[in-house]
């Protein structure tokens, strides 16, 4: 939504990002008998100015794969580029200029703020670690953000708990904003408020996007909220990334069975179609991430499993159509669709 | 007869800075095997409503006024032990955080045996029997494995699974759910809610739902109470609340839903905060926040009253049906999409 020059121009390239996470026995010796692979092969191209959104079911990978791209994991292979230059294996010290071009938002509001700090504080911290401005300057920024994100800048001595959620949330934006960043990671920012204050936040960070020629990665796991604000969308599953398009073709056209059974559990407000549409329910859980199913990781839970191909040939995340990404051997012929099986199976089965 | 019929329900905290008018004359009847849905923001008092028929509220500095005859019998003058006889067995509670709601220390079986073993004197065995046969019913696959398991064992669908088990272990009449689906996935939220309504069709329970997710709504309730400030504001059948809808605040709702039918650049979010229910505002309660806002508005609050043309239909606004019309109008085609 940006209409700034420079969109277009990739800012973050993930290449081929693993993230596992050991688990060992023993105290002193610790020996490796199982690995969590949280994140396991993800690539992506974010250009300035757009919204990437990242949808799957809790456990899928995204938050890890967030904190991965904002150096707060290390990562166990893959390279991250971030404004042209490689920050996989930055130090410290050669971090910190580019800790301040990466910002995060996180879920809980009130969990994210320090309780026995004043909200003044809490946004101009990040200016007092990067030594911007006198301390003079520094409050005049607190209160000048305080402003942006629609808070009373007098307020700036109160402590969060003054504050409610959806406020506290603001704050939360205001400290990410604090020290202008370029791409600024929102890990469900909106999914502990109500809906009306919900909306609230959402368009907060669409006019700062505008204002301010901001990139978002934007992780959630409702589906609505995803389509409002991104750009882009990538679906993730078991630590891959199963799906990523433009966000018209994803919700028009989506190609990959999970993305179709995710958009069908959505519910609608319209009562007529919420009640005679047909639901996909999938059936059970998301797989352990320590023995993930062979394969695609999908097919034990796959409407559209074939035998011999799905759970022996692992497949790659390619295009379908132009600009369409998606990770399957038998891809949606259409949408909507009531049944997600192959057409060649619904004819012969009831 | 209705099943539960609550009349006038009030609900008042005593704090050291004032009474909080949680709830604040609140009246709604259930019908057998129907659901009624309860709207509204935190605050709004929905769950309130429901912990105070449920007898759950904390008996100290609470007043609780008004009826609620459940079966006949005024479960507001019910003693703890009578209350206790009901609880679970007649009417039970899901719980909105699965996590925290289970008792990590205990296994499945044996929290869901108790569930059981507090109502009535049966063997061990057929406690057992019970349990399994509800984790089954619930769709625990592998159910007899999983009967010694711990709470952690389970992911989050699981143990709302279990929760809902517990909940229906006695075959209530009643059940009360807050917020059951609304810190699970999408997909897993589908599977609870089509779970909740075939368990409703075979053992015919009635169900109050409380929400904020206007989706869940629209797919699973018959009646529908929208909350603000401790006051119903609207009160209708589904389809009413949908294609009628009468009080801004329902509207506000509607137009901040983001929605996968409406226009995908076009959010209007309810402006402020809920008020606070210690000083609440004169006048209509939602006032400081409705675009309609008029003067008598901040003077008077409007009475709950029936719509015009359809007495199942009540709502709490001075605005003329004229100007309420045209807003209806707009709302159901943006918001809903192709209205029938």
């Amino acid at each position: 939504m940006s209409a700034n020059g420079s969109r277009g121009e990739p800012l973050l390239v993930v290449e081929d990002m693993v993230k596992h996470f050991p688990i060992t026995r023993g105290i002193v010796f610790q020996k490796e008998i199982g690995r969590v692979r949280a994140v396991d092969g993800v690539s992506f191209t974010l250009n300035k100015g757009e919204t990437l959104g990242v949808v799957g079911e809790s456990g899928c990978g995204k938050s890890t794969m967030a904190r991965c791209v904002m150096r707060l994991l290390e990562t166990t292979s893959g390279t991250i580029t971030f404004d042209g230059r490689d920050i996989t294996h930055l130090n410290g010290r050669e971090l910190m200029p580019i800790r301040r071009e990466l910002m995060m938002v996180f879920q809980d509001p009130y969990a994210s703020l320090n309780p026995r700090k004043r909200v003044g504080f809490i946004i101009g911290e990040a200016l007092e670690v990067h030594k911007i401005g006198t301390p003079a300057e520094q409050k005049r920024r607190a209160q000048e953000l305080l402003e942006i994100v629609g808070l009373n800048p007098e307020h700036y001595n109160r402590f969060p708990h003054e504050f409610s959620g959806g406020q506290r949330q603001r704050i939360g934006v205001a400290r990410a904003l604090a020290v202008r960043p370029k791409l600024i990671v929102c890990d469900e920012p909106v999914s502990a408020l109500d809906v009306s204050v919900q909306a609230q936040i959402l368009n907060l960070l669409k006019s700062l996007q505008r204002d301010f020629d901001l990139t978002y990665i934007f992780i959630s796991h409702d589906l609505n909220v995803v389509r409002y604000i991104s750009d882009k969308v990538a679906v993730m599953y078991l630590g891959r990334i199963v799906e990523q398009t433009t966000r018209e073709q994803l919700y028009a056209a989506p190609k990959h069975p999970y993305t179709g059974a995710l958009l069908s559990a959505v519910p609608d407000v319209n009562p007529e179609v919420a009640r005679s549409r047909k639901t996909i329910v999938l059936e059970g859980d998301v797989p352990n991430p320590v023995n993930p199913p062979a394969a695609c990781r999908f097919h034990p839970r796959c409407p559209r499993f074939v035998d011999g191909t799905c759970n022996v040939i692992d497949p790659p995340l390619e295009e379908k159509s132009p600009n369409h990404l998606a990770a399957c051997h038998f891809p949606l012929e259409s949408w909507p669709l009531s049944d997600l099986r192959r057409p060649a199976e619904q004819t012969t089965s009831p | 007869m209705a099943l539960l019929e609550v009349r006038d329900l009030k609900t008042h905290f005593h704090t050291d800075d004032g009474v909080v008018r949680a709830v604040d004359g609140v009246s709604f009847s259930v019908e057998k095997g129907k659901t009624l849905a309860i709207v509204g923001e935190s605050g709004s008092g929905k769950s309130v409503t429901c912990l105070s028929v449920m007898g759950l509220n904390p008996k100290r500095g609470t007043d609780v006024s008004g009826e609620a005859l459940f079966n006949g019998r005024d479960l507001l003058k019910l003693s703890g032990e009578e209350l206790r006889n009901i609880r679970g067995a007649e009417m039970s509670m899901i719980f909105q955080d699965p996590m925290t709601s289970l008792n990590p220390v205990h296994t499945i079986g044996r929290q869901l045996r108790e569930a059981v073993h507090v109502h009535e004197k049966v063997p061990k065995q057929q406690a057992q029997a019970r349990a399994l046969e509800m984790l089954k019913a619930v769709g625990i696959p592998r159910a007899e494995t999983r009967t010694d398991d711990y709470p952690h064992q389970f992911s989050g669908g699981m143990r709302q699974r279990v929760m809902i088990a517990m909940a229906l272990i006695n075959n209530p009449d009643l059940l009360i759910a807050d917020e059951p689906t609304t810190a699970l996935d999408v997909t897993t939220q589908a599977q609870i809610i089509s779970l909740m309504s075939r368990l409703q069709r075979d053992f015919g329970s009635a169900i109050i739902l409380i929400t904020h997710d206007l989706g869940v709504v629209a797919e699973t309730a018959d009646e529908v109470m929208v909350m603000y400030a401790g006051r119903a504001v609207e009160q209708a059948p589904y389809k009413g609340l949908f294609y009628q809808p009468h009080h801004p605040y329902t509207w506000g709702l509607m137009d901040s839903m983001p929605n996968l039918a409406g226009d995908e650049t076009d959010l209007t979010p309810i402006p402020g905060t809920p008020p606070s229910l210690l000083r609440p505002p004169k006048g209509c309660k939602f006032n400081p926040r409705c675009r309609f806002v008029m003067d008598v508005c901040r003077e008077t609050e409007p009475e709950l009253k029936p719509v015009p043309g359809d007495a199942n239909h009540l709502e709490r606004c001075h605005l003329e049906e004229a100007v309420k019309q045209a807003e209806i109008e707009r709302i159901t085609t943006e918001r809903l999409g192709a209205v029938s």
